[in-house]
């Protein structure tokens, strides 16, 4: 790292700093993009079908599929960009990018390894370090601003059916916000801290000190809250073919609906890193006191890859819930439970002293 | 990087009182709440930030917008009688309010805090702070407000649900 800064006539904190931002949008970016094949071969394997294996690279490399994504974009960008006539046009530009910029910013605070020191700077595996004040409340925050991009959506393609389903799933992320805080809140008053390395050194390296052992009930409520808050099935009450036309996007074409699309996959993976932070000890790995920095990442990632395709499968299993039956979940049972949850570890502290 | 956040901040709230389109006013607003979170940054203090952006622009503003859209009226209604006292009225008002709060803050001790340098500046406000202060000297306070927002909800419920 050093020599590299040095080449590029850079201090080696600024050149870790880029490298982390192109390591971790990117790689954020492109696990989206691989994920709508992922989707796609998922559902497929799970009704029994082939799925999509037939694009390929140059006509004739065809690895199982996997240059679908390539496909699809090039496509998304050939196809004509339509605004509807009464759209209010400059929200109707805005709302993609309102969709994908918070999708893709959460993902900034959660460590991906471990910190590691060579040539006398430490470095972390996160693009804001440890210690910056925000941690844990940034994700909670930037979660809650993906409402604009499907509010925004809804509202200035002026289609009633857009409307509509914009406004269900405002509704749904708005109430199933609280209960997911307050599972959060829980995991920082056990930990004795709100910044995700604090969260995650607390929880070691045995599997069974990890908080979905400690809080399976806290695990449960942010898990679902999760499928809410991303806008996926059974809860994905922005969209509903059979009801509402398409829902927010409906209006939507060309590469303004692809990045609407890709933002809902950077959502999950954002979602699924949360999970394996919170609940399943970051990147720990399991019975290794110090793991290496490259076994830790690896980790991280299986972990959180396993949470994404957990999406995936409950997607193809579940059907879509209704509204209502989706409000008596959101207030009656996630938030009771989260509380319970909350009283519950609060009084065990007390009792601990 | 002050000059950033607080362009976006006065933009934002500009932008609110100039539209006409109500939906788009309040996203402006959001874009004032996002600027006042920045400076909140800026000022030390990431743990307001957060908080800024979760209460505000992430569950009250979507709320009122919901509530905007809802009504669907984008419009701005035209009042029916103009009234130029009341106009006069309220920036008198606003112009006293406006030169209190900024002599308050003026005199207030947290100014002459941020001209301090080196090893005495205050340390960036962290959760556990907040909650010590919150919890330890402003108890009071803390359960006051809970109380008057319990008091709100049960209205809310009460006007809403005319046969509980």
């Amino acid at each position: 790292m050093d020599k590299l800064a040095s080449l590029l006539h850079t201090s080696p904190a600024t050149a870790w700093m880029v490298a982390k931002l192109v390591i971790v949008f990117g790689g954020v970016f492109s696990l989206a993009a691989l994920w709508t094949w992922v989707e796609r071969r998922g559902a497929a394997m799970i009704q029994d079908r082939i799925g999509p294996n037939r694009a390929a690279l140059f006509g004739k490399i065809k690895i199982i599929g996997l240059a679908q994504p390539l496909a699809d974009g090039i496509k998304f960008f050939f196809k004509e960009d339509l605004v509807p006539h009464d759209a209010n046009k400059a929200l109707f530009w805005l709302a993609p990018f309102l969709a994908l910029v918070p999708a893709l910013m959460g993902f900034a605070v959660i460590p991906f390894g471990r910190s590691f020191v060579s040539g006398g700077h430490e470095y972390h595996l996160a693009l804001l370090d440890p210690g910056n004040g925000m941690g844990l409340l940034y994700p909670l925050a930037i979660g809650g601003m993906a409402v604009y991009g499907v509010l925004v959506a809804a509202w200035s393609s002026n289609n009633k059916w857009s409307i509509l389903g914009g406004m269900r799933s405002s509704a749904t992320m708005v109430s199933y916000e609280i209960g997911m805080s307050l599972a959060v809140v829980t995991i920082f008053m056990t930990a004795g801290g709100y910044d995700p390395s604090e969260v995650i050194k607390a929880q070691g390296h045995l599997p069974w000190a990890w908080n979905v052992v400690r809080q399976p009930l806290g695990f449960i409520v942010f898990f679902t809250c999760m499928f809410a808050e991303t806008n996926r099935l059974p809860f994905d009450f922005a969209e509903g073919e059979s009801e509402i036309v398409a829902g927010f996007n409906v209006e939507y074409g060309s590469m303004k609906f692809s990045l609407l699309a890709l933002s809902e996959y950077c959502h999950l993976m954002t979602a699924s890193a949360l999970i394996a932070t919170l609940y399943f000890g970051g990147w720990q790995v399991p019975f290794v006191q110090n793991p290496s920095v490259l076994l830790s990442v690896a980790s991280f990632l299986v972990k959180m890859l396993f949470f994404a395709w957990v999406f995936v499968w409950i997607r193809w299993t579940l059907p879509r819930f209704r509204y209502d039956q989706l409000m008596h979940l959101g207030w009656k049972a996630m938030l009771p439970m989260s509380m319970v949850n909350l009283v519950f570890h609060a009084w065990r502290m007390s009792q601990g002293h | 990087m002050f000059i950033t956040f607080a362009l976006i901040t006065l933009l934002g709230a500009l932008g609110m009182l100039l539209q006409k389109n109500v939906v788009v006013a309040g996203l402006c607003m959001v874009a004032a709440f996002f600027g006042v979170a920045g400076l909140f940054v800026l000022l030390a203090n990431p743990v307001a930030a957060a908080l800024q952006i979760i209460v505000y622009t992430g569950a009250i503003m979507v709320l009122v917008l919901f509530v905007i859209m809802m009504l669907s009226s984008h419009q701005e209604e035209e009042a029916a009688v103009s009234h130029p006292v009341q106009r006069w009225l309220s920036v008198a008002l606003l112009a006293v309010l406006a030169f209190g709060a900024v002599n308050l803050v003026l005199a207030s001790p947290g100014v002459k805090a941020l001209a301090v340098k080196g090893a005495e500046m205050p340390q960036a406000m962290t959760l556990q702070t907040v909650g010590t202060n919150l919890f330890a000297d402003h108890l009071l306070g803390f359960e006051v407000a809970g109380l008057v927002l319990l008091a709100a909800m049960i209205g809310a419920v009460a006007l809403t649900k005319r046969n509980l």
